[in-house]
């Protein structure tokens, strides 16, 4: 369903030269599977996440959605997917339903199939109360049901949430995993980041531990735990990045962002 | 592109829009409120507005004759003004009654009274004033005209604007106090007053018979108006539907849909144009009706005419289509809507220089004019208005094939910013300068950035301005050649070499110093000298659209006049090695190569060649050299050499210099190449149409030939292009 194959994407910067924000990362998620991208801030899980989802371009690297390339066929690629960022942006100015509409027919529904599915979604995710109030005045819960909502009104199948968790209290959070793990259930190929490995034991299939632009291990739970004798997800992360950033210690200070000595060649 | 996508991202974003309290203030309530609240206000106001009376100190009272009156109490009198209104704006002091101490009839004491601001003017009237002025109208009546007219003293003060205004209205008054004098004394000789009286001429407004009375006011106000509002009209929604969406995480949503960027970017620029246009209508409309109510009083004010409007709301269209696809290019890059209100100022201070500057300086609709963009659509719209259909018809094609031409570029900029990532996921960056700089020597690469290119192009740009004034009025030739050299040595190629060796890890690759196909050096020899008709072509073309000023020509002509002096080798080295030398080094040398990181093949060669085009004073000669300068771009980046450029741009000069020499010898020496071009004229040489387009073509050939020569592909910009 997804093939990524040495995942490559470098930014410039102005103040620290070129940043390597992924380094030749590979794996492969499958439909009725959570693949799940752990990794702290700056690990590299958002640029994978826009490159899965078009709007970024890979450096170097493939990758394919049920066999399409998202860069040569990005339009039949961002039919086939649904895409919840981080941020949970809505339109302040239109209402739930609004929205959800909006993007349905974005994604070519016709009338007769958008409203029965629009009806379904609403009705699932419990979605009475924002469907005619403004995203201005919805509340964080509301907002993140209407990105929910927005992400999967074409009925892709594959789905990307971006840290779709952050910032949520834990009855929202709960429920959107509950959600995720439905979507699941319906054959869906699931691509989730996040950095808070609870929600990687509990929902996830698989893991790529990514750190640094660098994927530092990846498989199932069980195949992780094996491999590096340590049953603890938490202790096995840590020791993973501990061992990675003493192999790979930072030049010049620049944070979590790598800074290489070659010269830039990335644009951004 | 989708249709359906572009109709249903256009109706969100009008219904965004229709929402937001702020935009439909700014478009809707204000225009249909603001100006008749301003009418009202001024109705209100009015009385404020009339003028504090002026304090005018007449010194000399005693000598003034009783008649004509010229003053009675504190005022002037009643019949001396234009308006009876008018009579209170000067207030009447005598020196005797304020200045008691004083001897009255002093002059100082009104130059004091003046200097000290006690007063706006003073009149002093000599003692012996009356008495002069019964023996010179009593030597009238006698036929003696061999007196002399005794004269007052009128002081002011430039200092001072009230004091400017009170001159102006004792000049008034005295003129009408001089004239009962003149009467009087025609009739004390018994004549008639009629001798005197200056024939006054009938006049006739053909305007108003063709329904344009009092258009010229408006054909000066309402095209501006419409100009700046249909800018102000793009300004928000186009802040809001770009920068504000970027803010508020809403565009990437966006981008991940499949909607394709040509499609969003329509869809948005469609929603600015309609706010635009409803902005600059309403707007227009209300401060029409206003102002035509508030000053219709006034003479030669009239209603707007009817046909102007209709020119109004037809330019309308592609007037909103340009500052739409402007803002809309220029809201993208921003980050925020703080950040999108700060780069769209200098949009509009832009346009309001290229709208005001023809109404101001009494600029003609010509096809020069007419190719300024905004500039042409002002003239236009003012011969239109001003009731010149026929004459603004006549240049209606120019102006919108610009303004279409500028929509189109915009457009395509637009889209460009939409699919770049390096705008569409800029992160908020804190400007730390120690930083920056710290990163600009460590991290050097192997050609200028492009912010160290275009620093080093603005940078020769303004120490080209700033010698300009520091210049003496070059006499010789000595002169010119020392300007000559310190322009191109210190000015053009210093900051380019300084900039190339302080901020690059590689001269050699920024200046392109390595050798070329050897068939490239005489190719780039014959392209100069093929091409040099067609470039001669251009300049009269340049010349005849855009006529050199009197003062400019003679500034050339002189220089020229100097330049004639010297030996062929003087002019040969200074006149056309040196600045083959250093341009090619500054501007297809370290520009071009800091503006090849980002961007296609072409907009780096278009974008170095205006520099190189404005880094010459006259416009008319900057307009050729741009398009040279594009010539010269190419070659550089089609060999991936300086050196191309550099015998191109020597055998220009050269031949340029042969053309112009031969001119002033004649062609008794050469009389071969009176079948090639025609001497004699008083503008240079001109060559035939044949041989131009002949050379045009030749020189076409060589383009071709190599344009297919491998080009270098910067590797920077391969991944800036989004998918």
């Amino acid at each position: 369903m997804i093939q990524v194959r040495g995942l490559t994407k470098h930014y410039a910067d102005a103040h620290f030269g070129r940043l390597v924000a992924l380094d030749g990362v590979s794996f492969d998620a499958a439909p009725g599977q959570i693949y799940a991208l752990l990794g702290p801030n700056g690990a590299g899980k958002t640029t994978a996440l826009r490159i899965l989802s078009t709007v970024l371009r890979p450096t170097a690297g493939s990758v394919t959605i049920q066999g399409l390339d998202v860069v040569t066929q990005s339009p039949e690629v961002r039919r086939r997917i649904g895409f919840m960022s981080a941020n949970t942006a809505v339109y302040d100015r239109m209402t739930g339903w609004e929205m959800v509409e909006y993007f349905g027919r974005l994604h070519g529904l016709a009338d007769d199939a958008l409203r029965p599915r629009m009806e379904q979604i609403f009705a699932r995710l419990k979605m009475e109360e924002c469907r005619d109030r403004l995203g201005a005045k919805m509340s964080t819960g509301m907002k993140q049901k209407v990105s929910v909502a927005r992400a999967i009104v074409h009925d892709p199948p594959v789905v990307i949430f971006d840290e779709a968790t952050a910032g949520l209290d834990v009855l929202v959070a709960r429920a959107l995993l509950h959600t995720v793990a439905e979507l699941r259930e319906h054959g869906k190929c699931i691509v989730f980041s996040t950095h808070i490995m609870r929600e990687v034991e509990k929902l996830c299939d698989r893991v790529a531990i990514l750190h640094r632009g660098s994927l530092l291990a990846e498989g199932t739970l069980e195949e992780l735990r094996d491999r590096h004798h340590e049953r603890d997800l938490e202790e096995l992360f840590f020791q993973l990045i501990s061992r990675h950033d003493e192999a790979h210690p930072l030049a010049g200070g620049a944070g979590d962002r790598r800074r290489q000595e070659t010269p830039c060649e990335g644009s951004r | 592109m989708s249709w359906f996508n572009v109709r249903l991202i256009l109706a969100r974003e009008i219904r965004d829009q229709l929402r937001d309290r702020r935009t439909m203030f700014m478009i809707v309530v204000l225009p249909i409120l603001l100006y008749p609240l301003l009418g009202v206000a001024f109705f209100q106001f009015s009385q404020f507005l009339e003028g504090r009376p002026a304090r005018v100190l007449v010194v000399g009272r005693a000598s003034l004759p009783e008649e004509p009156p010229l003053v009675e109490g504190n005022r002037f009198a009643p019949g001396l003004f234009k308006s009876p209104s008018r009579e209170r704006l000067l207030e009447v002091h005598y020196s005797e009654d304020v200045m008691p101490g004083q001897e009255a009839g002093e002059p100082s004491v009104a130059r004091m009274a003046v200097s000290q601001r006690d007063y706006e003017a003073a009149l002093y009237f000599p003692p012996d004033f009356c008495r002069r002025l019964a023996s010179f109208r009593e030597a009238v009546r006698k036929g003696d005209v061999g007196l002399e007219v005794p004269r007052p003293v009128f002081l002011y003060t430039t200092a001072n604007e009230r004091s400017q205004l009170a001159f102006a209205g004792l000049l008034d008054v005295w003129q009408r106090w001089n004239n009962q004098f003149r009467r009087m004394n025609l009739a004390a000789v018994k004549l008639s007053e009629a001798i005197v009286a200056p024939i006054e001429p009938e006049t006739i407004d053909v305007a108003e018979e063709s329904g344009h009375g009092g258009a010229a006011a408006w054909s000066r106000v309402m095209p501006v108006l419409l100009l700046i509002w249909a800018l102000t009209g793009a300004f928000y929604p186009a802040v809001d539907l770009c920068a504000g969406e970027k803010e508020r995480g809403t565009l990437e949503t966006l981008l991940c849909s499949p909607a394709r960027r040509s499609e969003i970017v329509l869809g948005k620029l469609l929603t600015i144009m309609l706010f635009s246009g409803v902005t600059a209508v309403l707007n227009v409309v209300s401060m029409g009706l206003m102002g035509y109510l508030v000053l219709s009083r006034l003479p030669g004010f009239g209603p707007p005419p009817l046909d102007g409007a209709l020119w109004l709301a037809v330019a309308l269209v592609p007037i909103s289509a340009l500052f739409s696809a402007l803002c809309l290019a220029i809201a993208a890059f921003a980050r925020s809507t703080k950040e999108g209100q700060y780069y769209l100022m200098p949009l509009l201070l832009v346009t309001m220089l290229l709208a005001i500057l023809p109404v101001a300086s009494g600029m003609e609709l010509t096809l020069g004019t007419s190719l300024i963009p905004v500039t042409g659509m002002v003239l236009l719209l003012r011969a239109a208005i001003e009731g010149n259909t026929w004459h603004a018809l006549e240049y209606l094609v120019p102006v919108m094939a610009v303004t279409v031409a500028g929509c189109l570029m915009a457009i395509r900029w637009a889209v460009d910013q939409f699919n770049s990532e390096s705008v569409l996921f800029r992160e908020s960056e804190r400007l730390e300068l120690g930083l920056w700089l710290r990163h600009l020597v460590r991290d050097r690469q192997s050609t200028p950035t492009l912010a160290v290119a275009m620093f080093g192009g603005i940078t020769i740009l303004l120490l080209e301005f700033f010698l300009s004034f520091f210049v003496p009025r070059l006499a010789g030739l000595h002169e010119v050649v020392v300007l000559a050299v310190v322009t191109q040595l210190a000015v053009v190629a210093a900051p380019s070499l300084l900039l190339t060796v302080a901020l690059t890890r590689s001269p050699r690759q920024t200046l392109l110093l390595r050798w070329p196909a050897w068939m490239t050096l005489p190719a780039a020899a014959a392209l100069a000298v093929v091409l040099s008709p067609v470039v001669d072509a251009l300049k009269n073309g340049v010349l005849h659209l855009y006529p050199m000023g009197a003062a400019v020509k003679e500034e050339v002509d002189r220089l020229s006049e100097a330049a004639g002096t010297a030996t062929f080798w003087q002019v040969a080295v200074f006149f056309a090695l040196l600045p083959a030398v250093c341009e090619e080094l500054a501007f297809r040398g370290f520009l071009l190569s800091g503006l090849r990181q980002r961007g296609t093949k072409w907009r780096p060669i278009v974008a170095s060649a205006v520099f190189f085009g404005l880094s010459h004073p006259i416009m008319q000669q900057s307009l050729v050299t741009m398009m040279v300068g594009v010539v010269l771009g190419l070659l550089a980046v089609q060999t991936r050499s300086i050196l191309p450029g550099m015998v191109f741009h020597l055998t220009h000069n050269l031949v340029t210099i042969f053309w112009a020499h031969l001119a002033q010898v004649g062609a008794e020496r050469w009389p071969m190449l009176g079948y090639l071009v025609r001497l004699g004229d008083a503008q240079g040489p001109r060559f035939p149409w044949p041989v131009v387009l002949a050379g045009g073509l030749v020189g076409l050939a060589i383009l071709r030939w190599f344009h297919r020569l491998p080009l270098s592909v910067p590797v920077e910009r391969r991944n800036n292009t989004g998918v």
